[in-house]
């Protein structure tokens, strides 16, 4: 049956433009999509091991992730925008992980055996996920990294303090149970060639991520005593000691590697311990909870200042730091130019770590051509190299943190697979899904919203902490959590849902009803003749969807087709009303005055 | 100057519902409005709601016809109904809600302050037909506060109105829905007392146990009490509801005749 343009215009102005089913906040900023908004609920409804099954289903390291997540999911938060305090999201996931991560309820099924095999370079978090797929998807995957312990950066970068090595074991024992192969302790380019390594599998994915540390052209830099970010946390995670750092330790930089380097110089024996950034205190670009954490331990602040000279001393030994004051970080453009003054200050160190950056090391004998920061030339969108069998992942293909390598080894691993089944790498994927994105929703807040404070961890005191490697942060309390998990304001559209309740006999929301009458150019007749047209619908809708006036004229519709008659068999009635209403008996009209 | 033409037309569901409070409403107006008109008929919203638009034109018509053959240029109405569907379809005739012309008009003296000690608190069903007619849902608090009645609001008044479940012609296409609409309005309101000012959406919420009274039973009829009972469903008796609107038809006549 044919209907009304306007029928038909109005049916995909909804489909198309209903936010109905439009990804809240911080599930469309999780590059890994993790279902937050499901599993916070169902923590606050006391049921972890829902909220635990919800978060596997995106996630193999849930505890990991919910230590040391940058967890973009808060930035996004609608409390975020809203009052500036973020659902703890993070943290409740190491809540239920905790709590109710099972090894015997983990989903180890693979893929039928495809015969292909793919080599992954590096262990970290976006091999391990890309290896993860592979296996899914029924391929050999066996990852290569030159370190006998397996985490990449979360176990050679990221402090002890903050990660228990013991639970990157537990969480990575999953990829055995799927038949990952690891050889641990081979160092591509050098034990193995890339060439090599190439012939001996159907692809390869190279995730080797960014550990190559620098130090930036400060006249005096070749003093004994500096070093750089990754060397020393890279030291220090694998034997918790450092034989460059001294005991009066500068540490330059103003990010998170910046602070882990600095807090991790106090639990090695250091005794006084300085940041020196160029930043000044409020454009510092490290998390406001690290910064806050490191000044509870006491490291000194020295903030808008540069390292003009090391000055050693006869040994050869770092003595003096020289700084300069700055002046400006950014032009006016946003970009980083420092602007230094004549300002000068000079402090005392015996070691100097500089921060500021780390490097991807090639790894494919020059084959894969490199851009800025060493990162691999691929397509964004598929991580496709100039080598149809070669995908990068994680830092060395552009990514930052844990969760954007874990997303980037899963675009990789699909695109690999694609390859090895002779499938386009492009076609009919949704590439918005496979990353962060920000979401079209757009909805007041629910009525009675109150901004309620962020329940915070249970930290260790500074004093006892900094002097060990032990979690700093001990998580949440089983009434911390559910407290927390009710703040979520479980950010979804759908308000024309709640005032109507005929919609829901048809569907989820207006983009399931007027989605399959598109699809179908049909629509039975009970829905229309369903609606009230009470406009309940559009007064609440933030898009004034014209919902009950489109069922309206499907009505009208039906009409024309049916001989001007209702289909709905109950409405012979109506229409006998109706006459009745109109006979002679019951109507008249007179005429008032004289 | 030429003052406005005034007609009253109770419409369908509420001479269906109470001849007495039509007769007592046309009376005070004609009070007010010595040569006051008057049409007895249905606004044909019923059939325009079915979708029947050819049949709706040509019943509206028929309206049209007799407004104009009685010289009215403004017809007052008491139904939401009546005034949404003039007003969107007559080009000429101007509806006006009786719930803001009294307000403007005043209360008999007899009725005001009936009310003032009563025990009942009455919580508003107001049309979702009119939702953003904020003067007329207003103007039922006016006569609420002129009688001596004491109100209580709820989340849904005014424009977050909804619907009590009559809306659409969906009783009988859909009655098991029609009647958790029903139910939902009523969970609306905490106090069992409601009035509203639509004789349909009495009939719904009367059907799911509230204690409906429509406005006019109020402004007429006795001062209501906590434990007094509602008026009986009568549109739920077709046999009555017609008895009714034919008697409402001799009112209509009589009052203006007279
Ligand atoms: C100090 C520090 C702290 C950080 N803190 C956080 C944080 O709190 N939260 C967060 O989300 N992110 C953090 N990050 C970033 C995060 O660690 C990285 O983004 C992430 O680990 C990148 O994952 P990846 O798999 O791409 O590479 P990596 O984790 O770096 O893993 C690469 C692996 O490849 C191996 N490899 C390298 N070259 C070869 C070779 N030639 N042959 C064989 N194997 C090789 C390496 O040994 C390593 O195991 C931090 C980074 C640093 C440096
Ligand atoms: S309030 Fe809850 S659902 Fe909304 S963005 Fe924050 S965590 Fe997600
Ligand atoms: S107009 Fe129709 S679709 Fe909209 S809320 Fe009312 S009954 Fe539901
Ligand atoms: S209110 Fe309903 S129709 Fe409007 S955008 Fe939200 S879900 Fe879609």
């Amino acid at each position: 049956m044919e209907f009304r343009q306007s029928v038909y215009d109005n049916a995909k102005q909804i489909t198309d433009g209903c936010m109905g089913y439009e990804e809240a906040f911080c599930t469309a900023a999780c590059p890994m999509h993790t279902d937050v908004k499901k599993y916070i609920r169902q923590i606050g409804e006391g049921n972890v091991e829902g909220a635990m099954e919800t978060i596997r289903e995106k996630l193999f390291l849930p505890n990991t992730l919910g230590r040391i997540c940058a967890h973009p999911c808060e930035a996004a938060c609608r409390r975020e925008s809203e009052f500036g305090q973020p659902l703890s999201v993070a943290a409740l996931k190491r809540y239920a992980a905790e709590k109710a991560d099972e090894k015997t309820s983990w989903d180890t099924t693979t893929g039928e055996d495809t015969g292909k095999s793919v080599a992954v370079i590096g262990a970290g978090p976006a091999g391990a996920q890309a290896a993860i797929d592979l296996r899914k998807a029924g391929h050999r995957a066996v990852i290569y990294d030159k370190l006998n312990v397996v985490g990449g950066m979360m176990r050679v970068g990221i402090p002890e303090y903050r990660l228990p090595r013991e639970v990157i074991d537990f969480e990575y024992s999953y990829l055995e149970d799927l038949g990952v192969e690891f050889k641990m302790g081979v160092e591509i380019g050098k034990d193995i060639t890339f060439t090599d390594l190439r012939a001996q599998h159907d692809a390869v994915i190279v995730a080797n991520g960014a550990h190559k540390g620098g130090v930036p052209p400060v006249k005096g830099k070749e003093a004994q005593g500096v070093t750089n970010a990754c060397d020393f946390l890279k030291e220090v995670s694998l034997t918790r000691q450092s034989e460059t750092a001294g005991k009066r330790i500068a540490v330059v930089g103003g990010g998170d590697v910046a602070m882990d380097c600095a807090r991790s110089a106090w639990r090695i024996g250091a005794e006084e311990v300085s940041l020196l950034t160029l930043e000044s205190f409020d454009e510092l670009p490290a998390s406001k909870e690290e910064i806050h954490e490191s000044m509870e331990e006491d490291v000194r602040f020295l903030n808008s200042w540069g390292t003009d000279e090391i000055i050693a001393d006869e040994t050869g030994r770092v003595q003096t730091i020289r700084l300069k004051k700055v002046l400006s970080v950014f032009d006016e453009n946003g970009k980083f130019a420092p602007q230094f003054g004549e300002e000068t200050m000079e402090i005392e160190a015996d070691t100097v770590i500089f921060a500021t950056g780390q490097q991807v090391e090639d790894v494919t004998g020059g084959l894969i051509e490199q851009k800025g920061g060493g990162r691999y030339v691929t397509n964004p969108e598929t991580l496709a190299t100039s080598e149809d069998d070669v995908f990068v992942a994680g830092d060395a293909s552009g990514g930052y943190i844990v969760v954007e390598a874990m997303a980037l080894g899963k675009k990789a691993a699909k695109s690999a697979d694609r390859f090895l089944n002779q499938q386009e790498l492009e076609e009919g994927r949704n590439f918005k899904y496979e990353y962060s994105f920000v979401t079209n929703l757009d909805v007041p807040l629910p009525k009675g919203t109150e901004n309620l404070p962020r329940q915070s961890g249970n930290h260790r005191a500074a004093e006892e902490r900094k002097h060990d490697f032990r979690p700093y942060d001990l998580g949440y309390t089983d009434e911390q959590a559910k407290q927390e998990a009710s703040r979520c304001l479980q950010c979804e559209c759908k308000l024309c849902m709640e005032e109507c309740l005929m919609m829901n006999d048809y569907g989820e929301c207006p983009q399931d009803i007027f989605g399959q009458f598109l699809q179908d150019g049909e629509i039975e007749p009970i829905v229309p003749y369903s609606c009230n047209v009470c406009g309940g619908c559009t007064h609440v809708c933030p898009n004034d969807y014209p919902i009950g006036e489109t069922f309206m004229a499907m009505r009208k519709d039906f009409i024309l087709h049916n001989d001007g008659k209702s289909p709905m068999e109950g409405h012979k009635a109506i229409e006998m009303h109706q006459k009745l209403g109109f006979s002679k008996v019951f109507t008249t009209k007179v005429k008032g005055g004289k | 100057m030429t003052a406005s033409k005034k007609g009253f037309m109770p419409g369908c569901s509420l001479p269906s519902y109470t001849p007495e409070g039509v007769q007592k409403t046309m009376e005070y107006l004609k009070e007010i409005y010595p040569d006051l008109g008057g049409v007895q008929k249905c606004c044909g919203k019923g059939t325009k709601a079915l979708g029947q638009e050819e049949k709706f034109k040509e019943r509206f018509d028929g309206l049209q016809q007799d407004m104009d053959d009685i010289g009215i240029d403004t017809m007052i109405v008491a139904c939401q109904n009546c005034y949404k569907t003039i007003n969107e379809t007559s080009e000429t005739t101007k509806a006006e809600s009786l719930w803001t012309l009294l307000p403007k008009i005043g209360l008999p003296e007899e009725v005001r302050g009936k009310a003032k000690d009563s025990d009942v608190i009455f919580a508003v069903h107001d049309s979702c037909s009119t939702r953003y007619e904020r003067e007329m849902q207003d103007g039922i608090r006016w006569i609420l506060r002129e009688l001596g009645y004491r109100v209580e609001e709820s989340e849904n008044s005014f424009e977050n109105a909804r619907c009590c479940g009559f809306g659409g012609m969906i009783v009988p296409a859909n009655p098991d829905l029609a009647n958790r609409v029903m139910q939902r309005r009523a969970d609306d309101f905490e106090s069992d007392y409601v009035v509203v000012y639509c004789a349909a959406c009495r009939a719904s919420l009367s059907k799911v146990g509230k204690k409906a009274f429509h406005i006019l039973d109020l402004l007429w009829g006795p001062v209501v009490h906590r434990d007094d009972d509602a008026p009986e469903d009568v549109l739920s008796k077709p046999a009555q509801a017609w008895i009714n609107r034919y008697k409402s038809k001799r009112v209509v006549k009589k009052v203006v005749k007279a």
